[in-house]
């Protein structure tokens, strides 16, 4: 026989037994993917990641590399407050049922491709829900696949308005204000005043500090008495905004408005403002303002400028009464028992954490099905919770579409100490 | 071993083992968990990308720090086209062609200035693209990135979303492969080999440094392109993140992991760079740096030549005991072709190819140090 | 006026931080051939031992000479245990090694240490001269005299002593060097020693104002490189010179050039390079190789 007719011969036999394999597989594979499929059959039929005894949730966030501080305190918040709560027994479900709350943590290096990996890798374990994880691009990437999947991806730590529209992200919740809310909150402050004044913006070159100055300008449109005399960014890795900060003071502005992310430039920056003799009114976002951790830092002199502003929806951990309330002691406590931060978090993601936990157990003891659905449903019906820590006319308000779970916001001034409410500028 | 050799070699048998290859590809998604269809997708993507590194990198010895650049453009481009509602076709030759065109513009510029120069631009065009992607949000949706949905099982098929994406990527990697194992096989690789070995040789002989490392940058980034549209197919979303400079670092870890100036090796870089994270984090979430650091140096201690020489060194522990140890990174791809050329571009390299590939009796002698230095002076 | 020198100043002190990794850099490649990626991630590592020595309460100074001294032995056995190996073989691989390597040191420093920022004394007092309209910090000044004083004992190192003849023979050369009497193994040690001792000093400048993180040398690391290669690799008084323009002229592209503007400042020193390429391939300050077939 030639080679040829034994090549074809060969070939024929393999790609016979191939059809059959495939035919035969796809059944097997079919008959499989039916089961894992829809669990809303029937209101018994519970979601995967729920028994009677425990409840899982997965967070993914970068717990290594360049944003790894803010996104360690996303995972350790949670930890912290289950942590308490299963060492109490548990938490008491609207179905009677109390059940641990288990985390699973994963790392995605602020890589969206990662964070998707870990999307799949996570309902490849079987989590119940998913969410509280930092960052737009890498929440981003896998909303539209918690979308397809039916898993809820809540309370997630961006300022992103896409996670709180709630026709487009049915799914999803965002926990945090939207850039925006913030920006335009210290923004109509400023346009009720009642003298004039220049701003000067220094952003970072994102969808963080696009969405504060979009906020910004849209409260003072129209205001005449407010004009912006320039408007610089920076970069979130750059190592110094001294360049940046000179073109600014050159500019003559009498307000300042920040929106730096990045904790070691605010220090600079304010440092440097006051060495180049210019001493605007500052803005700070929520996450930048704290007292001990920037204000109060050795060479910063807050003193020098008229009024330093930010706005806020809970409390600071790093602030000296925090650790002095019984609460907020045992919040302390309960960081260094289950999680591995050192000493007082240095970001406001671990009170921000905290309060996701509280508020899923809000949602929790609203479910009577151990359904995603259900949960979403529970989920997106609190009404006037005042978490812990949260400040005084700042609730959790979930019911309202196009708006995250917290979108009230104080503004307030530095005071020397602490930060206490302002109701004008000035 | 020998006699395992000979029966390898007899061409039946190769026929039949690519068809078996070719039915547990076409069989293996539809019985595979979700999971790691899904896993495997991502490691197609990643082992394009890694081939392309190699072209310019492993077979062509040009630094390129630059291939994740290229690779988000790719993605750019396929979101930019499925989202404008073009013919996928089209998009797919766009996400190829347009950066094979920027690639082949720059080193058309670079390519004359010597090895420094062309590592220099290559480590600019990820610190750059990524600013300007921000910038041009028009184009590219700014740092929110771009989402686009296309890789969704089309109801005909009646497969679900993970195995149709894998069957895309599996396709569309074969394909890709498969030519570029014949590029690097024929004339071009030989030539790409001498121009990596001693370039003042290459032109004495006639052979144009310089039109072969545009060729083969150029080759590159059309590869990373093809990356870019398979990682939209599998991530649907892409951002400036996508092309940070950190990635171009990784990938260029995982080509030596793997193996360079080896095609088998590209596929297993690729496994490196999905599979990696995805141990760590299975391990210990907070650890993945640390784990990942060991890995790496554990696997280049015991393999210096990357995963694809594992078989290359057992062979020779079995065969000769006193003469274990490394051998010269790269030597599998530039012995073959000092075998065709025959001048002595290096001594060690013609005493190794003296013997047949599989048993090297002569212990390795270490790279002279003139060729190291002279990748690094070469100017 | 004042703006400009004010620029001016700002990037010369930034062109210093990058200046003092690129230093570190040239010595590890003059001594052992090879380029260290690892180099800023063993300087923060450095900055974390003196970070640990004055939480002990040993003071400032004693305390970053002993973070020299232990990157000094860290240094030099990183060299004999990991880096040996892969020396004398493929580049690329040793190349990956040092990636690897920096990865593995910044996920410890991240595990020892935690990734928030920390904060480091800084080694001048703060305060603040004017020159000529503009205000200068004495840190700045002060961390770039320690560069120049750095770049002038290096310079002197490798042209003036035995020692750095013997380094750069051992580089050039291993087997010739071996041939004539000198004890290769031990200099390649003490090359990579004397490196990460001068990283250690970079860190400890450099912490102060950029706070200490595992990843805080990340983006100065790729401005070393391009002053590296700008400089020429075989010349500190080059790179020195090369990071100081890159940190001007990105300033002053950056207000001046609107185009430009502060997003892609970052591709002023890539310009730079290949325009001095074209007309200098070994860089500004670099030497001519001659390489036979």
């Amino acid at each position: 026989m030639s080679t040829l007719r034994k090549k074809a011969r060969i070939t024929s036999v393999v790609a016979g037994i191939g059809i059959v394999a495939v035919l035969a597989a796809g059944c097997a594979r079919g008959t499989a993917g039916d089961d894992t499929g829809d669990a809303t059959e029937g209101p018994a039929e519970a979601s995967p990641g729920i028994t009677d005894t425990s409840i899982t949730l997965g967070i993914t966030s970068p717990l290594t590399g360049p944003t790894a501080g803010p996104g360690n305190c996303t995972v350790d918040g949670a930890l912290a407050y289950f942590g308490v709560k299963n060492a109490e027994g548990g938490i008491e479900f609207g179905d009677g049922k109390t059940r641990t709350v288990e985390i699973k943590a994963y790392d995605d290096t602020y890589d969206p491709q990662k964070a998707l990996a870990n999307f799949q890798q996570m309902v490849s374990d079987g989590v119940f829900a998913a969410g509280i994880g930092l960052g737009t691009p890498t929440n981003r990437a896998w909303r539209e696949a918690a979308i397809d999947e039916e898993v809820p991806q809540v309370l997630v730590m961006t300022g992103d308005p896409i996670f709180s529209d709630r026709e487009e992200s049915p799914w999803q919740l965002g926990l945090v204000p939207i850039y925006q809310q913030e920006g335009g909150a210290f923004g109509e402050m400023l346009a009720s005043s009642t003298e004039d004044h220049k701003v000067a913006i220094l952003s970072q070159n994102d969808d963080y500090g696009d969405g504060y100055v979009e906020g910004f300008k849209e409260a003072i449109a129209g205001a005449d008495n407010i004009e912006v005399v320039k408007e610089l960014t920076y970069e979130a890795t750059d190592t110094s905004v001294d360049a940046q900060l000179t073109e600014l003071a050159a500019s003559g502005a009498d307000v300042f408005f920040n929106a730096m992310s990045i904790t070691p430039l605010v220090i600079s920056s304010l440092k440097k403002t006051e060495e180049l003799g210019w001493t605007p009114n500052w803005f700070l976002p929520s996450n930048t303002s704290s007292p001990g951790g920037i204000l109060q830092q050795p060479d910063v002199h807050a003193d020098v400028f008229p009024g330093i502003y930010t706005v806020a929806f809970s409390q600071s951990a790093a602030s000296p009464t925090f650790a002095e309330s019984e609460e907020g002691a045992a919040f302390l406590e309960a960081i260094a028992e289950y999680t591995n931060q050192e000493g007082v978090p240095a970001f406001p993601h671990c009170v921000w954490s905290w309060i996701a936990g509280a508020t899923l157990e809000q949602a929790f003891a609203e479910m009577t099905e151990p359904t995603r659905e259900n949960f979403m449903e529970a989920l997106l019906s609190i009404q006037d919770y005042s978490a812990p820590f949260m400040l005084e006319g700042s609730v959790i308000d979930t019911t309202a579409d196009g708006k995250p779970a917290v979108s009230d916001v104080l503004v307030q001034k530095y005071n020397g100490k602490g930060y206490a409410p302002a109701e004008q500028f000035g | 071993m020998a006699a395992a050799a000979g029966f390898l070699a007899k061409p039946w048998v190769r026929w039949v083992a690519v068809l078996l290859v070719v039915v547990l590809l076409v069989v293996a998604p539809l019985i595979f968990p979700i999971f790691l269809n899904q896993t495997l997708a991502r490691i197609g993507v990643f082992a394009v990308a890694v081939l392309g590194l190699n072209v310019v990198m492993g077979y062509t010895g040009q630094v390129s720090l630059g291939q994740i650049f290229f690779v988000g453009v790719g993605a750019y481009v396929t979101a930019y086209g499925v989202n404008a509602d073009w013919n996928i076709a089209l998009v797919f030759i766009l996400a190829a062609l347009i950066p094979g065109v920027i690639g082949l513009l720059i080193s058309l510029a670079a390519a004359r200035l010597g090895g420094l120069a062309i590592a220099m631009v290559t480590i600019a065009l990820p610190i750059i693209g990524v600013p300007l992607a921000k910038r041009l949000s028009e184009f590219t949706g700014g740092s929110q990135g771009s989402s686009a949905r296309f890789s969704s099982a089309p109801d005909w098929t009646g497969l679900a979303d993970d195995q149709w994406q894998l069957y895309i990527v599996i396709a569309i990697t074969a394909v890709v492969f498969l030519l570029t194992r014949n590029l690097v096989r024929g004339k071009y690789g030989r030539a790409f080999a001498i121009v990596k070995g001693n370039e003042a040789v290459a032109s004495s002989m006639g052979i144009s440094p310089y039109r072969y490392k545009v060729l083969a940058f150029t080759i590159a980034s059309l590869i990373g392109g093809i990356s870019g549209f398979l990682y939209m197919v599998v991530v649907q979303y892409t951002s400036p993140e996508t092309m940070s400079f950190g990635h171009s670092i990784t990938l260029l870890a995982s080509m030596v992991i793997g193996g360079a100036g080896s095609i088998l090796g590209s596929l297993l870089g690729g496994a490196y760079y999905v599979l990696a994270p995805q141990l760590t984090n299975a391990i210990d979430s907070s650890l993945t740096a640390v784990l990942q650091g060991i890995i790496l140096l554990a696997i280049l201690f015991v393999l210096p030549g990357g995963l694809v020489s594992l078989p290359r060194l057992w062979r020779r522990r079995r065969k000769s005991d006193g003469h274990g140890g490394a051998p010269a990174g790269g030597a599998g791809s530039r012995s073959a072709a000092a075998a065709t050329v025959a001048p002595d571009v290096s001594p060690s390299a013609a005493s190794v190819t003296a013997a047949p590939v599989a048993a090297t009796p002569t212990p390795p002698e270490p790279n002279p140090p003139t060729q190291s230095e002279e990748k690094r002076q070469d100017t | 006026m004042g703006t400009f020198i004010q620029l001016v100043i700002d990037g010369l002190s930034a062109g210093s931080i990058y200046a003092a990794l690129a230093l570190a850099i040239v010595l590890v490649n003059q001594a052992t051939g090879l380029i260290n990626f690892a180099q800023g991630g063993m300087a923060v590592l450095a900055a974390y031992f003196a970070y640990s020595f004055l939480q002990w309460g040993v003071p400032l100074i004693l305390a970053i000479l002993l973070s020299m001294l232990v990157s000094f032995v860290l240094g030099a056995l990183i060299e004999r245990f990991l880096m040996r190996r892969f020396e004398q073989g493929d580049p690329d691989t040793a190349v990956v090694v040092t990636i690897g390597l920096l990865t593995l040191i910044t996920g410890l420093c991240g595990w020892i240490w935690s990734f928030n920022n920390l904060q480091f004394p800084s080694l001048f007092p703060l305060q603040n001269v004017n020159i000529l309209g503009a205000v200068v910090s004495v840190r700045s000044i002060g961390t770039t005299l320690v560069i120049v004083g750095i770049m002038i004992l290096l310079q002197l190192l490798f042209i003036g002593t035995k020692l750095g003849l013997a380094l750069r023979a051992v580089a050039v050369n291993p087997q010739s060097a071996a041939f004539s009497g000198l004890p290769v193994g031990r200099l390649l040690m003490v090359g990579w020693g004397l490196a990460a001792a001068l990283g250690a000093i970079a860190g400890a400048l450099i912490a102060p104002s950029l706070t200490l993180t595992p990843g805080m040398m990340d983006a100065a690391l790729v401005y070393a490189l391009a002053a590296v290669i700008l400089g020429g690799l075989s010349s500190p008084i080059g790179v020195v010179v090369a990071a100081w323009m890159i940190g001007v002229l990105e300033n002053l592209a950056a207000v001046y050039v609107p185009f430009i503007g502060f997003d892609l400042k970052i591709a002023v020193p890539f310009i730079l390079i290949f325009i001095v390429l074209i007309v200098r391939p070994q860089g500004l300050f670099g030497r001519k190789d001659v390489v036979r077939v």
